[in-house]
């Protein structure tokens, strides 16, 4: 067959790169299991130091997964030099995406919270505002959650991989929520769900467990946090316990940012 | 009409759940479960809620405990009987694309358990006959839904005290039990005792009945009932005048209610989920890491999505309140031109549903009360379902043309028989497994196979035009409703096409310019971006000396070598050129069919000689996804091609 004639083309290079973050999303990745396996016959994972110690801190990449947000000088260096070297990247979590729970400090005094925390503050060098990857390079796909769904992760690979538009589904929780036939915390319990405004992709777990969703994979498209915010109060919920809601894990994203605002300015 | 009815004890219910369960099938039926009276395969009749209700107001649904043991003493919880048979996920079939670039397709037809619905509700039941005719009876019968579907046993349950939400009466679906259902029971729990009145509407009802002990139903007991129902009817939560409707809805597209709407509606897609009736759906193509190996799987979709109206990459529909009233001009509007009934059967779901609490009731009242109603479209007269399995066949690349530097035009041997049937104007759907699916117009029959052309836009079509002569790719069609080409017999001929709108116009052109005696005189108007944009150069060129065909062609920019006119196609149309009494067909962007129509309009061309071809993405092509929904129209078979009367009161309207 001379199957030696045709050299098998080369894997496309994955890197994976963490900023500041827990490693959770780089988790879901080795949760793969099964499929991390058929993965790197098709992808040469080529830095991937939660995983392997095979490293290449300086190569080039066809796909570069970024975890964690830029909370630090150095960050914002290599996240720049990871661009550079990268022909696609791809945030991987909420903290790439919108911040993450660390964006928390955003706005506030943070060399109080250094002091506060630290028994030697002079070790610490830190921004003063924790930042998503967009803010400082571009992004060609970004994967919310905290963490990241695998099968979000793996549609978005393969379709990198395959040359198709990955089907990552810009709904609200309720619809993957009604899909699975669960029934709605907050009509029937008057629980607080966050779900109407959020991005599906978790497969409405929280409310799975008769738990309202607190927003782990940030705002879908056309957020309506207003009105959410106002069929929350008319239940109960109070201007501050929404802020804090909506300034959670994703609370760094515009549309919680700018709906946790309002509500403080109201708690005040 | 008096069916047979009989009075049966309440521990007779036990016979009537195993006479249900007979031959291995599975009885679905209401119990409790995470606080809320949902739908589940059963094994007893003591799993049914006895003794349990619902209270229900917008956006609020409690559980509470009732003083007596009725079976059925609630109205209707989050659950219909829709899943059972239109899954909220699942594979239409599988393909693979082999490393010689052949294709294969295997339709997934699922081969359940028969099934018994017991205590289904009126609204239901005419929940399921909508359903029946979106996915079975009316144009298409979808194998899927009709393998979950046929060979069900229903079992009604008469509505005695609607609920605060309920407005079946208005709708005509309820409250009584009416076509659809094989029994209908009616509760009676008083001083006399507990006991159904079981009435038995069709044969296999009758059947089941004569094997019930009791005995017949008294004049007394008929008359409770009929009582009965007459009292729900009176006690509807909600009511809602349905009459002219559907053209009162339409008259209110502009009005300023759905923006007030948008500011209370989160978007969510709860309403459309717990609707018995809404079917619209997506596709995906999950594959392998390959691309090898793909399932074409479809989802319950929502019109609250931007996903719902996406086009080339971008939503017709990116505001809330267009989103909203796009869900409620079609259940209650565009439904009854497309299926002949409207699609709400008056359950309340959505309004007990809704996060927000939002009145569907209120807000179509508010909106249409005392408008004056426009005309709408009658639905069209339908024969006989045609078995439509979704599953594209395989077809062959035979050639291979470069058009333009992100046009190419491939013929196709339909396999296996190598068939050319399709009308101008018509489309297929062409797919690559692992990749996608999309509608692309038919360009032509080159007399071996059916040509396309394609324009390299987006990941799927830029793999279509990268296809080489020998490859294989994925077939569904042809669709749609093509050129009027006996209405354009006689007469002069305008032909005005914009880019690659040229494409579904090309076969038209053919087939008048190979038949003068019927098309004695055709012109073409032609516009593209540049001279390297014109398509098809040396077919038209090899046309312009034909007597009776004229050709006129423009180009919105050019180079220093270009003699022709530059400018939009509009500038063409003058009294010299286009006689008052042509008859034209026009294919290009809206934003040029829009001026185009205005320019015929003044040369004397009325509305009704001018047909013009509509986008939207057209995703199952069969009318069932309603994503290319157009109003009261679904593109993919009403359409593409409208005569423009029938397109003028929504045309160039944003947010539809």
């Amino acid at each position: 067959m001379g199957s030696e004639a045709h050299a098998p083309p080369a894997r496309p290079r994955l890197g994976v790169f963490k900023l500041a973050s827990c490693d959770g999303c780089q988790l879901t990745l080795i949760g793969c299991e099964d499929e991390l396996l058929a993965l790197s016959e098709k992808v040469d994972i080529a830095h991937f130091p939660e995983a392997s110690s095979r490293t290449d801190v300086h190569g080039r990449f066809d796909v570069a997964l970024v975890e964690g947000s830029v909370s630090a000088e150095w960050q914002r260096e290599e996240l720049l030099s990871i661009r550079e070297r990268s022909k696609l990247l791809v945030t991987i979590g909420a903290c790439a995406t919108s911040g993450g729970v660390q964006a928390l400090r955003n706005g506030k005094d943070v060399s109080e919270f250094v002091r506060a925390v630290y028994a030697s503050p002079a070790y610490i060098s830190t921004l003063d505002r924790s930042t998503p990857v967009s803010a400082h390079v571009s992004v060609d796909y970004e994967l919310r959650g905290c963490p990241i769904d695998k099968h979000q992760l793996l549609e978005v690979l393969t379709a990198l991989l395959v040359g198709r538009r990955p089907a990552i589904r810009d709904e609200s929780v309720c619809m993957e929520c009604k899909r699975r036939g669960n029934v709605c915390v907050l009509v029937a319990h008057g629980e607080p769900c966050l779900g109407p405004v959020v991005h599906a992709g978790c497969g409405a777990l929280c409310p799975r467990f008769a738990r309202g969703c607190y927003g782990c994979f940030g705002p879908k498209e056309s957020p309506a946090t207003a009105a959410l915010a106002a069929r929350l109060k008319e239940l109960g919920v109070p201007a501050a316990d929404l802020a804090r809601r909506f300034r959670s894990i994703s609370g760094g994203a515009p549309a919680f940012a700018d709906e946790a605002a309002k509500q403080e300015l109201e708690h005040d | 009409m008096t069916h047979p009815t009989k009075r049966i004890a309440r521990a007779e219910l036990d016979r009537l759940f195993a006479l249900l369960s007979e031959d291995a099938r599975v009885v679905h039926g209401p119990t409790v479960r995470d606080g809320a009276i949902v739908d589940a395969p059963l094994a007893s009749v003591s799993e049914l809620p006895i003794g349990w209700t619902d209270q229900q107001a917008p956006g609020r649904y409690r559980l509470t405990r009732r003083d007596d043991a009725a079976v059925f003493g609630f109205v209707v919880g989050p659950s219909s009987p829709k899943p059972l048979f239109f899954p909220p996920e699942e594979t239409l079939y599988r393909a693979e694309r082999r490393a010689d670039g052949k294709v294969g397709f295997v339709p997934v037809v699922p081969s359940p358990a028969p099934k018994a619905l017991l205590g289904v509700r009126a609204c239901d039941v005419a929940a399921m006959r909508i359903q029946d005719r979106v996915f079975r009876d009316r144009e298409h019968r979808e194998p899927r839904y009709a393998a979950r579907r046929d060979d069900t046993i229903v079992v009604g349950v008469h509505c005695l005290a609607p609920g605060p939400l309920c407005f079946c009466a208005s709708m005509g679906a309820g409250p009584r039990v009416g076509e659809g259902a094989d029994l209908a029971l009616a509760e009676r729990l008083d001083a006399g005792g507990h006991i159904f009145l079981v009435e038995a509407l069709t044969a296999r009802g009758q059947a089941l009945l004569s094997r019930l002990e009791g005995s017949e139903a008294s004049d007394e007991e008929l008359r409770w009932r009929d009582e009965a129902l007459a009292s729900a009817e009176r006690s509807m939560g909600r009511t809602l005048d349905t009459a002219e409707l559907p053209g009162r809805l339409y008259a209110a597209l502009d009005h300023p209610r759905w923006e007030e709407i948008a500011s209370r509606c989160l978007a969510c897609g709860s309403c459309t989920s717990v609707c018995p009736s809404c079917f619209c759906s997506g596709s995906d193509d999950p594959s392998d890491l390959e691309g090898a190996h793909t399932s074409h799987t479809r989802h319950w979709e929502s019109c609250f999505t931007s996903a719902h109206g996406e086009l080339h990459g971008h939503t017709t529909r990116p505001r809330t309140s267009e989103r909203y009233r796009q869900w409620a001009t079609h259940k209650f509007g565009a439904w009854v031109s497309q299926m002949g009934q409207s699609g709400c059967v008056g359950c309340g779901r959505c309004i007990a549903w809704c996060p927000s609490g939002i009145d569907l009731v209120a807000e179509v009242r508010a909106i249409a009360d005392g408008v004056s109603p426009v005309t709408m479209p009658v639905a069209r007269e339908v024969t006989a379902p045609r078995e439509e399995s979704l599953v594209p066949r395989a077809a062959t690349v035979l050639a291979r043309t470069v058009e333009s530097s992100d046009v190419v035009t491939l013929s196709l041997r339909m396999e296996p028989d190598g068939r050319r049937d399709f009308a101008p104007g018509q489309f297929h759907q062409l797919s690559l497994p692992g990749v996608g699916e999309a509608p692309i117009s038919i360009s032509g029959d080159d007399g071996a196979g059916v040509e396309h052309t394609i324009r390299a836009v987006g990941k799927l079509t830029e793999a279509l035009c990268a296809l080489r002569v020998g490859a294989q790719l994925g077939v569904r069609g042809p669709y749609g409703r093509g050129w009027p080409m006996d209405e354009l017999a006689g007469g002069p001929v305008v032909v005005v096409a914009g880019g690659i709108g040229l494409a579904p116009l090309r076969e038209a052109l053919r087939r008048m310019l190979a038949d003068p005696e019927r098309y004695p005189d055709v012109r073409l108007f032609y516009g593209a971006r540049t001279p390297e944009d014109l398509l098809y150069g040396r077919e038209l060129l090899g046309w312009i000396d034909r007597p009776g065909f004229d050709l006129h062609v423009t180009v919105d920019r050019a180079g220093p070598t270009w003699r022709g006119h530059v400018g939009v196609v509009t500038r063409l149309l003058r009294p010299a050129t286009v006689p008052a009494s042509a008859r034209a067909i026009l294919c290009g962007p809206e934003v040029m069919m829009r001026f185009t129509v205005d320019a015929l309009a003044k040369l004397g061309l009325p509305h009704t000689r001018q047909w013009v071809t509509m986008e939207r993405h057209m995703k199952c092509a069969t009318g069932t996804c309603g994503r290319c929904q157009y109003g009261p129209h679904f593109v993919c078979k009403d359409g593409p091609v409208f005569r423009f009367d029938e397109v003028s009161m929504l045309f160039g309207r944003h947010g539809l």
